[in-house]
């Protein structure tokens, strides 16, 4: 038997990790329809719209299920930690509702996109697209702030055990925001533009070369190579802002225990909070006081300036954080080495170890993003609302917390088989016919279709 | 005016909106689960057909109302999350489970291979209970003994659920899911299908679950007296022409079918759930949760509701012509621009055959 406090928080992280990898693709699947398509009507290439469709056809499926995942949060908030959207709700519910109106438009233009293949115009269905990918983006930058609040609360004061003079634009604004939101949104690009040039990056593998494939690679990779620098930068900005305003999670993060001056880097390595070590690291001399200060002898506040009781699991924190960076790093060499051979080489290269690289940057991408969330959120631990309200006072006092994880965790599975079979299955169809017409683009799918679209 | 009750009001539209939308797409799922034999197939293809393009954009309406309800009464909420605990995990297992399963289905390749089948059979069984424990939820509400006598809301007192009110109240929650669902999809059948034994066993359908609707509904006004007393008061007090609304448009929904005037039976039905879910809240009303929780002692800071409803004031105007526009492209015989010419023509086609048949 699980005690409540943990199954809460196993069943919350395991809807999170879940969903996220939806919310994601939800963010930068659009961009890319967009933008494929756009192509398709400029260039009349009808390549172009068979990627597109296929995107489109995929898209459906992930989106729904992003949908779906994304309920059983709205829920949980509720359901395991009332306490916390008690406070909350009080605070900062409003970025909570303009997420919800932006899911809502999301969702609203995403029927449109889907469904209208055949009933709108082939201007008006591009022009559907632009919807999807601004409001991804905006219920992104909401639902992120929101998280953001958690780390740094603003907006508020507590007075004689009473939340008041309650500020709701500023504690959209809290000072994590604007490092926060940009990081998720970047992400957003970086794994869904690795994400989908590894699928290519398999079917170059497999011998395939036509037109279709290379566009769909390198339309991927460009989105890529365009998010990954930004995110890189974005990531350096968060860990200093870290250092000032979330000092136990900076510590934590990089494995200092020991406030001391000219605070080295430890690259790897376990981090050990009962010797303060960190074993099996590389250390590189000063590196973190140069990069969190740029001043060699700076001093970095350790997590020994804390009650023992107020530091996150160091050991998680500072794994996740070196697993999110490296897998970052690898995939900026990725995307480097790919547009660098290809000026050189005035074409797409096709050598096998890049394209392995390629394909393993996809799932990197994607573990860089639930690491870089689990430092985020193990990293604010004891606290749900750092400084004010603890986890395990969040809490909800419903009983049988373990048996709605383990059922949760059944659907997660049931659901993931089911997504993944279904991928597959859909992938491995003949591509669709298109070619040009009136009123547009014609569109013949493959002729094992039925009732649906 | 309280900006408390202004954002009740803006939440208790979106509950009739939910009720109108999502609950169809509940009944659709119902209809699912009958759909056997011959007509089985047409029926399945004909709710993909018209669940398809809108079922993401019906549930977020749930999913604003959460929201919303957090942010405006958080205290309540913070209630409601612990005293109906077990009713919403199921309502939630529910909502997840039949929103990934009818995506699963429609894109399944082989209709008739066992994932397809599976599925299918998962959407249109939760389809089923998850309204009826919207339903019991409802009636815990309801039935002022949701919160223990002490005041501190637990999730294993389960008074005012496991009650014969809560029961009817379920069931008629799944039936007017139905009913709604059956007349929009006789509206569907007739004017995108142009089936019209589809279009006559809608019918029946809808006039059935109507009766069922209207019975159950009795029956818990007749219960509410004993099991949701504070209801009943309220009832008595000011929801009475409301209530003799909801009957008067559900006889009127149900001539407007037997007489096969089904687009204005589609308004009608409407207009009941509105009723009847408005007829409950002015009965309720100025509880949230009866009776420790009301508007005045659970509201949020004012000075942060006008800013939500600042924000949907705003997101609404975004929101409503989008909806319009996704409603006329699906489901509207109206001209609107971005279609493509021969779908404009089909539609002036179609809406001129419909006229004929009403004019005959």
């Amino acid at each position: 038997m699980m005690p409540d406090l943990l199954a809460a928080r196993a069943q919350m992280g395991t809807s999170l990790a879940f969903h996220i990898i939806f919310s994601v693709l939800g963010v930068g699947v659009p961009l890319l329809l967009c933008i494929s398509e756009g192509l398709a009507l400029r260039t009349k290439n009808p390549v172009w719209m068979m990627l597109t469709r296929r995107w489109a056809r995929a898209a459906a499926i992930l989106f729904a299920i992003g949908a779906v995942s994304g309920t059983i949060l709205s829920f949980e908030l509720g359901l395991l930690w009332p306490t916390y959207t008690r406070f909350a709700g009080a605070v900062v519910g409003l970025p909570f509702l303009l997420e919800g109106f932006a899911f809502f438009t999301e969702a609203i233009f995403l029927g449109l996109y889907l469904y209208g293949w055949d009933r709108l115009s082939a201007r008006a269905h591009w022009l559907c697209s632009f919807p999807i990918w601004i409001s991804g983006m905006a219920s992104a930058w909401f639902i992120v702030s929101a998280n953001s609040w958690m780390n740094t609360p603003a907006g508020f004061v507590i007075k004689n055990g009473k939340v008041v003079d309650i500020n709701p634009l500023q504690a959209i604004f809290n000072p994590s925001t604007p490092f926060e939101t940009v990081h998720m949104i970047l992400a957003s690009y970086v794994a869904t533009g690795f994400g989908v040039a590894a699928v290519y990056a398999v079917a170059y593998l497999r011998g395939k070369r036509e037109e279709y494939y290379r566009k769909g690679l390198m339309l991927a990779m460009l989105l890529a190579l365009v998010a990954t620098p930004l995110q890189i930068v974005s990531g350096d900005f968060n860990a200093r802002f870290l250092s000032v305003y979330q000092p136990t999670k900076f510590a934590a993060m990089e494995g200092i225990f020991r406030t001391q001056s000219g605070a080295p880097i430890s690259i790897g390595g376990l981090a050990d909070p009962n010797t303060g070590q960190v074993k099996y690291a590389l250390e590189i001399p000063k590196g973190l006081s140069i990069l969190a200060d740029y001043n060699p002898n700076a001093t970095i506040k350790g997590l020994d300036q804390y009650p023992r009781e107020d530091w996150p699991n160091s050991t998680i924190v500072h794994t996740s954080f070196d697993g999110m960076v490296g897998s970052g790093f690898f995939a900026l060499l990725v995307a480097v080495v790919f547009w660098a051979l290809f000026l050189l080489k005035k074409r797409l290269p096709t050598y096998k170890w890049l394209l392995w690289g390629v394909f393993l940057a996809g799932p990197l991408s994607f573990l860089a993003v639930e690491l870089g969330w689990m430092v985020t959120e193990i990293g604010r631990q004891p606290w749900t609302i750092y400084g004010y309200l603890r986890t395990k006072d969040a809490v909800t006092t419903a009983p049988l917390l373990n048996v709605s994880f383990l059922i949760f965790s059944l659907i997660y599975v049931l659901l993931a088989v089911a997504l993944i079979w279904l991928l597959l299955k859909v992938a491995r169809r003949p591509l669709p016919q298109v070619t040009l017409s009136e009123q547009g683009y014609d569109v013949k799918e493959p002729e094992i279709e039925k009732v649906g679209v | 005016m309280d900006v408390a009750l202004i954002a009740l009001v803006v939440l208790w539209w979106a509950l009739i909106v939910y009720a109108a939308l999502g609950g169809a797409d509940f009944g659709a799922g119902v209809w699912d689960l009958f759909a056997v034999g011959k007509m089985a197939r047409k029926q399945h293809g004909l709710i993909n057909h018209a669940l398809g393009p809108v079922w993401e954009a019906n549930h977020v309406w749930l999913i604003f109302l959460i929201v919303g309800l957090f942010n405006v009464f958080p205290s309540a909420f913070y209630a409601l999350s612990i005293a109906l605990f077990f009713p919403f995990t199921i309502v939630l297992i529910g909502i997840v489970l039949r929103g990934a399963a009818f995506v699963y289905r429609y894109y399944a390749l082989d209709e008739t291979g066992f994932f397809a089948r599976s599925w299918s059979r998962v959407f249109s069984v939760t389809s089923v209970i998850t309204p009826f424990f919207l339903g019991v939820a409802a009636a815990g509400v309801a039935s002022g003994r949701l919160i223990a006598p002490d005041g501190v809301p637990r999730a294993t007192y389960l008074a005012g659920m496991l009650t014969p009110f809560a029961f009817v109240i379920g069931a008629m929650a799944v039936a007017l899911c139905a009913s709604v669902a059956a007349v929009y999809l006789v509206v569907e059948a007739r004017d995108t299908e142009h089936d019209e034994a589809l279009t006559e066993s809608y019918r029946t359908k809808a006039l059935i679950t109507g009766a069922i609707t209207a019975v159950l509904g009795a029956l818990g006004l007749l219960l509410s007296i004993s099991e949701a007393p504070v209801i009943w008061q309220g009832m008595l007090a000011r929801a009475i022409p409301v209530v003799i609304a909801t009957m008067l448009i559900g006889l009127g929904t149900a001539v407007a079918l037997y007489r096969r005037y089904y687009r204005i039976a589609r308004v009608l039905i409407i207009a009941e759930t509105a009723f009847l879910l408005g007829s409950w809240g002015l009965s309720q009303y100025p509880y949230i949760i009866p009776t420790r929780y009301t508007i005045a002692n659970s509201a949020n800071d004012p000075t942060v509701i006008t800013t939500l409803i600042i924000g949907i004031v705003c997101g609404l105007v975004i929101l409503l012509p989008s909806l319009y526009y996704l409603f006329s492209v699906f489901k509207l015989p109206y001209p609107i621009p971005g279609l493509r010419r021969p779908e404009q023509a089909r539609q002036t086609q179609a809406r001129k055959n419909n006229e004929m048949i009403v004019n005959k």
